[in-house]
């Protein structure tokens, strides 16, 4: 909790998210304070969160994914394709086992796009913006093509609890974001790997000469971000339960926006969980409060940028701040030196 | 001369191009006539006139302006709106557009410069509010009826032909349009002060600003002139529909990114040329046109520009990546290398 404190990035977003929360609580205290709003936000973050998550790791190495959302929606349609083969046109009837199986095929169509973006960003070192943006285009056609443009519903129960059903009154989908932060915290923090990606962004050459595999750990983060996109999948099918071609997609830039807001340096190295997590909560705070006053949803719109510009002008003048008050101490610092210097002469 | 000519790019791209061409011609002969090439010309001419600005920004370096949509879409509205409400006629339109998108452009690059921030953050800031706003503005409305003069400008054509249907065809003005904006983005870069330091900060900011240039003045141009091309792009598309959808441009700034890069654009800046550009633009309009004479869903539109776009980039960083291995091995037959 201390260092949640500490680092200065997350300082600003906590204000930001506890002045979001205090704002809403006097704005709107019957509505927003209320168990049954908490529980339709723990329901609506993880969307959101997984992408965002997908795209920091992407961020982390100095890369950009643009395709996290092409590669949810294609996740989505495969598991589709292969209920269908399964259970031909019922495939709301398919079995358990079934399910698991389309599941898992789903997740490895997404780890195999991850794999192919991550070969080229790291062995034919492809700028990542244009082989993720490639892909993302590549991704879009294939899957309007898949779904001939239709949105192709009726999944298995099995299915659908995982992005809707509930333990007690505590929804699925939450308490997997939950479990999945805390094993990403571990892996990004004491794993080999997790720290590998740091060092890389900061300093790909550094990393090498460290013994690090460049090569390999830069495919590994395509491949847990597409991990990630599948996860978004997973959820996405069970709350819309559908799937379509061109789902969610101008989330893609507010995933962006959580990174940053979440204090990822987009050109890579710095960055950390517990800021993602707090700039979603503040995101989806934000959401949640534009319905519960009933305003446009453009206006939010609006509001999202004017925050990512405020947040950008005080982060520079926290620096100058910083800076001037370092400047001053140093300077009298160098008086009392001098002071004693001229006190010894005497 | 052959040898000198396929070491650009852009060689590359026009061999490509010819082979489409070539390909969808035996399919469809209808492909190579005037009257089909003068109208995917007149429907591309929107994205051709925003890819210009789009490479001034990549060669600039850094990441991409996404926000360039959103300053059209909210030229477009706001333009529409004036000229129903003053009237005027169509060279006031065209210079309020292009001011409206030039004043946002301008504030784009002042907090990119004033705070070192990366482009694609603060357009894609700068995005939200110029949309949101326009849509909380207007709620969305459509407007149905424009000014006459945008239609007049619209069907004008220089040299009309009939056909033997009975239709008329000829060069639009948008076309001219496009090719103006690229003349002047081709004179700019190349032939002015100005250009040369685009590409100068775009190679080293830091030697840039060392040998005397102003780059708060070149990165205000850049964007200025970004948000210019996109109000000059937002009359072309008034024109062309006729109508103003408020949610019809924005969506299209990663297929105009895309062109621009296909056209030989580098993402780390300093390299990028206009001839690229239009070669690029050129490409995606032939393939959407082909498609349509070919009888081809238009599903397959993305999946045709996407292997493109894939196997192109893929392609270029192969190449770069032998160049550097065999350069590394030169030296070291060389004796250079090792110490």
């Amino acid at each position: 909790m201390k260092a949640l404190i500490k680092s200065s990035t997350n300082r600003s977003i906590l204000i930001l998210l506890v002045g979001i929360f205090i704002l809403m609580s006097i704005l709107a205290p019957r509505k927003f304070l209320t168990f049954s709003n908490m529980i339709s936000m723990a329901y609506q973050l993880p969307l959101i969160a997984f992408l965002s998550i997908g795209m920091m790791i992407s961020m982390l190495t100095g890369g950009i994914n643009l395709a996290i959302i092409a590669t949810a929606n294609f996740t989505g349609i495969i598991i589709f394709s292969i209920l269908q083969i399964f259970a031909g046109e019922a495939t709301s009837q398919a079995s358990i086992l079934q399910s698991l199986i389309a599941l898992g095929g789903g997740l490895i169509a997404a780890l195999v796009i991850g794999a192919v973006m991550g070969y080229l960003i790291a062995y034919i070192e492809v700028p990542a913006i244009l082989a993720t943006l490639a892909v993302m285009i590549l991704l879009q056609g294939v899957n309007v093509v898949l779904t001939k443009g239709y949105t192709l519903s009726g999944f298995p129960s099995f299915i659908t609890n995982i992005g809707n059903g509930t333990v007690g009154r505590i929804p699925i989908p939450t308490i997997i974001l939950i479990v999945v932060c805390i094993i990403l915290y571990v892996v990004l923090r004491k794993t080999v790997f997790g720290r590998s990606l740091y060092i890389l962004g900061a300093n790909p050459i550094a990393a090498k000469f460290s013994n690090v595999n460049v090569r390999a750990s830069l495919m590994g983060a395509y491949m847990l971000s597409a991990f990630f996109s599948a996860l978004t999948a997973f959820i996405m099918m069970g709350q819309f339960n559908s799937v379509k071609a061109n789902y969610a997609e101008s989330y893609l830039l507010v995933a962006v926006l959580a990174c940053f807001l979440g204090g990822v340096d987009p050109f890579g190295g710095t960055g950390k969980l517990t800021g993602m997590v707090l700039s979603i909560i503040s995101l989806q705070l934000i959401s949640t409060g534009v319905t519960i006053l009933r305003m446009d949803p453009f206006f939010i719109q609006a509001m999202w940028g004017v925050i990512i510009i405020a947040l950008i002008v005080a982060n520079k003048f926290g620096k100058q701040i910083k800076e001037t008050r370092r400047l001053r101490t140093a300077r009298l610092e160098q008086k009392s030196e001098e002071k004693v210097k001229n006190r010894n002469r005497w | 001369m052959l040898k000198k000519l396929l070491r650009y790019n852009e060689s590359y791209l026009f061999i490509l191009i010819l082979l489409i061409s070539i390909i969808i011609t035996i399919a469809n002969p209808n492909f190579l006539t005037f009257e089909n090439i003068l109208g995917f010309l007149k429907s591309y001419s929107m994205i051709g006139i925003m890819a210009v600005g789009t490479l001034f920004v990549l060669i600039l370096g850094g990441t991409p302006d996404v926000s360039f949509t959103a300053i059209a879409q909210v030229a477009e509205y706001a333009t529409a709106v004036i000229t129903l409400a003053i009237g005027g006629n169509i060279f006031l339109a065209i210079l309020m557009a292009c001011i409206m998108g030039m004043i946002m452009g301008i504030i784009n690059g002042l907090i990119i410069h004033y705070f070192r921030v990366s482009t694609i953050i603060v357009t894609i800031a700068t995005f939200n509010i110029y949309y949101g706003l326009m849509y909380v503005i207007t709620e969305g409305k459509l407007i149905n009826v424009v000014p006459k003069m945008f239609e007049n400008f619209g069907n004008t054509l220089l040299f009309p032909t009939t056909t033997e249907i009975g239709g008329t065809y000829g060069l639009a003005l948008m076309p001219i349009l496009w090719f103006v904006s690229l003349i002047l983005g081709w004179f700019i870069l190349r032939k002015t002060f100005l250009g040369r330091s685009i590409f100068a900060m775009g190679g080293n900011e830091v030697a840039a600003e060392r040998i005397g240039i102003n780059t708060m003045f070149v990165r205000i141009f850049v964007f200025g002139f970004v948000g210019f091309l996109s109000g000059l792009a937002a009359v072309v598309h008034l024109s062309i529909v006729q109508a103003v959808v408020p949610n019809i441009i924005v969506g299209k700034e990663l297929e105009v990114i895309a062109a621009v890069v296909i056209g030989g654009a580098s993402v780390f800046g300093g390299r990028g040329t206009v001839i690229g550009t239009f070669l690029g633009v050129l490409l995606f309009a032939i393939i959407n046109n082909g498609l349509t004479l070919l009888n081809v869903s238009s599903y397959w539109y993305n999946i045709t520009i996407g292997i493109i776009i894939t196997s192109a980039v893929t392609v270029s960083a192969y190449q770069k990546l032998r160049q550097r291995r065999t350069r590394v091995n030169v030296k070291i037959e060389n004796g250079e290398g090792i110490k």
